[in-house]
């Protein structure tokens, strides 16, 4: 534990109290890096805004585009950084992003199994479950399992395709459009699209 | 194979396929200092200070003691401090008299806010 006997990472309303140990060294390796002109403080606040801006719906649109363009589809699934970067989303990492299908036949799954790599520009910050080592290690093992916990069963005649992301190449799932739903605008079906879809622990939304 | 030899075949966080329990869906809201931790990975990783892969190695070799007492920013603010001594560019000297200071200055600003609270 550290000295000020709190942990502001795990109650992040602490209010009054004082920073915890690590914020403090946060704070203090930052501070040094802009007086020593390494970085500049303009960045970080930036940088916090971009990060801000990546939340699911980024993907969600992203998907629901991919649904009604049968265009787009090819191009985002040809290469996923340059059909990304036509609908603005910008990419502040040097990686390579690969969208995978999902079809009748195959369900692809994500997972990090060294760390926590993730497509951040579309979804923003993972969920701690993604970090943890259950996931982590079984994904790649025992992913029906897996997907079962999550309440996703798939039939045995579906091939499940996990994929380890790395430092250099993230994936993205393109989940299966629902059934009924040819009557949605694209924004109906945006919201049938969740951040756990994107992962591949579930399907879209049925309406 | 002995056993020292199995100990080769992975580094620590080379997991996957180990067993473990079920899934912990667990979620938290990140606080601002985490949010501030992750902006400062990647303005590092822009200026090609540390890189993705530098930051993994240095949370791996804070060892597995560290690894399972410290949160995820946690260990990732150490490991940057730590890269960042083997690189010259802080001392861990700088950076403990920059901690006091911070410190002090946060300390000194609560305990100004809570004379103006009872004051108010």
């Amino acid at each position: 534990m550290n000295p000020h006997g709190h942990d502001h990472a795990r109650s992040p309303d602490a209010g009054d109290a004082m920073p915890s140990y690590y914020e403090i060294m946060e704070t203090s390796v930052r501070e040094l890096l802009v007086e020593k002109q390494l970085i500049s403080a303009g960045e970080i606040r930036r940088m916090l805004e971009v990060m801000d801006s990546r939340t699911p719906a980024l993907g969600s649109k992203l998907v629901a585009r991919a649904w009604v363009d049968p265009e787009f589809r090819a191009r985002l699934l040809a290469n996923g950084r340059a059909a990304c970067e036509e609908l603005g989303i910008s990419f502040f990492e040097d990686t390579q992003l690969i969208v995978l299908e999902n079809t009748d036949k195959i369900h692809n799954l994500l997972v990090c199994t060294l760390c926590s790599c993730y497509p951040r520009e579309i979804l923003g910050l993972p969920p701690d479950w993604y970090k943890l080592k259950p996931y982590r290690v079984r994904a790649v093992k025992e992913p029906r399992a897996v997907l079962a916990e999550f309440g996703t069963v798939i039939p045995d005649d579906v091939e499940v395709r996990v994929n380890d992301s790395t430092a250099m190449v993230r994936y993205l799932v393109l989940p299966q459009r629902p059934p009924h739903t040819e009557n949605f605008s694209e924004e109906q079906l945006a919201s049938l699209v969740t951040r756990d879809a994107m992962i591949g622990v579930a399907r879209a939304t049925v309406p | 194979m002995t056993q020292t030899e199995n100990l080769l075949q992975r580094l620590p966080t080379e997991m996957g396929g180990l067993d473990a329990g079920p899934i912990q869906r667990v979620e938290h809201e990140y606080a601002p200092w985490e949010k501030r931790c992750h902006a400062l990975a990647n303005v590092l990783d822009i200026h090609k200070i540390i890189s993705t892969e530098e930051k993994r190695r240095g949370v791996e070799s804070l060892g597995s003691e560290i690894d399972g007492a410290l949160t995820y920013y946690e260990r990732w603010i150490v490991a940057f401090a730590n890269i960042l001594f083997q690189k010259q560019l802080l001392t861990p000297g700088e950076l403990a008299q920059k901690m006091d200071q911070v410190e002090a200055r946060w300390s000194r600003d609560l305990q100004k806010e809570r004379t103006e609270r009872v004051r108010a």
